[in-house]
């Protein structure tokens, strides 16, 4: 009884841990810490000299490991591969076969770029457009997100489900009569014809509706007793209280907005307005292509994004499965 | 309008509504800002996209009705033809690698336990690198003469193919060049899945005596169903809706062999001459078809996973 109790996973003895490492190829993390909690009493698997108790690698898992390993590899050698080549001189650039670092290692083509391209006022409407769409998505969409989770009033599911059924209609599929629209509002060659139109976001309305009908009754009860208006209950302590969620969504809108290529291609027909990807797409596609600047403005565009990523990258991940999975 | 809905309402409804003097117009003040873009900018157009599809304009100012005759002449056109044949070749390469790669990664993922952390940041760093930039790179790497693809080909003695200038090797790159920007995406929806699968089940399992791959294959794989579900239909709209990558990457070429749907309706819509009417009814066409293709691979996986 007890010991079927603790292969149910309850109170597990020594003695199960110890089945489970002789069985198990992979272990969930419980286990592990049980199995450095009590290490093996009869010693025969220690034939692998080992000062912390772990299981010698099976072969199993040294496969797994060099196959992610390698693949790991394959995915991060195009990206290090043009950030080393940006600093490569333009002979070098043009060698074949091509090296892989730099011999003679310059910051000429970021000079060249950054003077020859208008890269200054690229990455700026690039940086205007994202952070005020994202600002605008934000504010609106949880707006709506508090309306649709908070209230009851007439046609709060029609509403709902007319936002959810439009995540089925992509902007490809619409780019003609959104285009349309937007230039009868007199939006085109404008940076508000970036900004405004895709910032209403089936997604971002969906995540936070969700996250805010977790919030309990009682909090936002209390505030309106003490005499809280509905905008200031929503801003001061709804929005606080959506951090985590208001961050997810953030992220992404700032990733997306930035890397955005197509509305912004439609929208920017003046290059006084054109965001970096759309930039770095027409400069990329004139006749003789000067590479070692591409590059540059290359490796300086995704440079942000990066950086991002790197600093959220545990938001993100989570976001995305959060978001993938409903 | 308001008063008897105010009556109506039980003294404590579920959700926020127990202030009963609330205004009517609050919460539509509040969904207002979001329905206003959205309507403007989402739900009219995808009216008025139909709408335009029943005419035909040359200039762009005047409208003249044809009722179908653009749907006709769309069908009938052999660039179109190629373009929807080109573009379901993409998608089912692209939704079969998705899938296969994304679990194959999720998996092994799971089960790795040092660096993981390390690795999953490698698989997903492509998702978030611009796709005009993705192209650019592939594109130089992927060159015939001094590509690193056909560098590292060529010293192995395999030769250097034109994997841009061959219509079949170009098609090849552009799959895999969308394969590597999203399978991470992919994998960490499917590692996410893994991961919410109770571990006392394979744990049993082990304890029964059931190998590794018995235990993905019985237990894992259809535990794991729902998750591929999505993934499938998610990669589905993302594979019919992919262009900018190779915008950059082929341009739709070598002679429209990666031209996909979303290009030529952006260029009927954009570029010289200009169809709008051709543009719309490629729109509501596509719509069509992704519509149907979704709600297919809905249908078939939920009944796979009923089984």
């Amino acid at each position: 009884m007890n010991r079927r109790a603790s292969r149910a996973g309850d109170q597990p003895g020594p003695t199960d841990a110890e089945l489970a490492v002789q069985d198990a190829a992979d272990r969930p993390s419980v286990t592990r810490t049980l199995v450095t909690a009590a290490p093996p009493q009869d010693g025969r698997r220690r034939s692998w000299t080992s000062s912390t108790g772990r299981r010698p690698p099976s072969t199993s898992s040294i496969i797994r490991g060099t196959a992610l390993t390698a693949g790991a590899i394959c995915m991060v050698i195009p990206i290090v591969w043009a950030v080393l080549s940006s600093f490569k001189s333009q002979s070098e650039l043009a060698k074949s076969p091509p090296t892989i670092f730099p011999q003679s290692f310059t910051l000429d083509n970021y000079r060249d770029a950054v003077e020859s391209f208008a890269f200054g006022r690229y990455f700026l409407n690039s940086v205007i457009v994202t952070f005020s769409a994202t600002a605008l998505t934000l504010l609106i969409n949880a707006m709506a997100a508090y309306a649709l989770s908070r209230f009851n009033f007439r046609g709060r599911n029609f509403l709902f489900i007319l936002t959810l059924a439009t995540i089925m209609i992509p902007l490809q599929v619409i780019l003609l009569p959104v285009y349309q629209m937007v230039s009868s509002l007199g939006l085109t060659n404008s940076l508000w014809g970036l900004i405004i139109p895709p910032a209403a976001t089936p997604t971002g309305v969906f995540l936070l509706r969700q996250y805010m009908l977790t919030l309990p009754d009682e909090t936002l009860e209390a505030a309106r007793i003490d005499g809280a208006g509905e905008w200031r209950l929503f801003w001061r302590v709804v929005i606080p209280l959506c951090k985590p969620a208001l961050a997810v969504v953030a992220i992404f809108s700032v990733i997306w907005r930035w890397n955005d290529f197509l509305w912004p291609l439609i929208v920017a027909q003046d290059d006084a307005v054109y965001t970096l990807p759309v930039a770095l797409a027409q400069f990329s596609s004139q006749q003789v292509i000067p590479f070692n600047l591409v590059l540059a403005v290359s490796v300086l565009s995704i440079l942000p994004v990066i950086v991002i990523f790197l600093i959220m990258q545990r938001q993100i991940v989570q976001g995305i499965a959060q978001t993938g999975l409903k | 309008m308001s008063a008897p809905a105010e009556a109506s309402r039980p003294p404590r409804p579920v959700r926020g509504g127990s202030v009963t003097r609330r205004r009517w117009w609050v919460p539509i003040l509040f969904v207002a800002p979001n329905m206003i873009v959205f309507g403007l900018f989402t739900i009219w157009p995808a009216i008025n996209g139909f709408n335009i599809s029943l005419f035909d304009s040359s200039n762009g100012r005047t409208f003249t009705p044809v009722g179908s005759q653009n749907y006709q002449e769309i069908l009938s056109d052999p660039e179109f033809r190629s373009v929807v044949l080109h573009t379901l070749i993409f998608v089912v390469g692209f939704v079969i690698g998705c899938v296969l790669f994304g679990t194959v990664l999720a998996l092994l993922l799971n089960a790795q336990r040092r660096g993981r952390g390390l690795l999953r940041a490698a698989y997903f760093l492509p998702v978030v690198i611009s796709p005009v930039v993705v192209g650019l790179i592939w594109s130089w790497a992927l060159t015939r003469q001094n590509g690193l693809v056909n560098a590292v080909l060529s010293s192995w003695g395999l030769g250097k193919p034109g994997w841009l200038s061959e219509p079949g090797l170009a098609m090849i790159s552009v799959v895999g060049v969308g394969l590597w920007t999203h399978v991470g995406f992919y994998a960490m929806i499917l590692l996410a899945g893994l991961q919410s699968i109770p571990a006392n089940l394979n744990e049993a399992a082990t304890i029964d005596g059931a190998s590794a791959w018995q235990q993905i294959r019985r237990i894992t794989l259809p535990l794991l169903r729902p998750t591929m579900l999505v993934v499938l239909v998610l990669a589905t709209i993302s594979g019919f809706q992919a262009f900018d990558y190779i915008y950059t990457l082929t341009g739709g070429g070598p002679v429209g062999a990666t031209t996909l749907i979303v290009q030529y309706i952006y260029e009927k819509a954009f570029q010289s001459p200009i169809q709008y009417g051709l543009a719309a009814a490629g729109g509501v066409l596509f719509f069509v078809v992704v519509f149907a293709v979704t709600l297919i691979n809905y249908f078939l996986g939920r009944r796979k996973g009923a089984v």
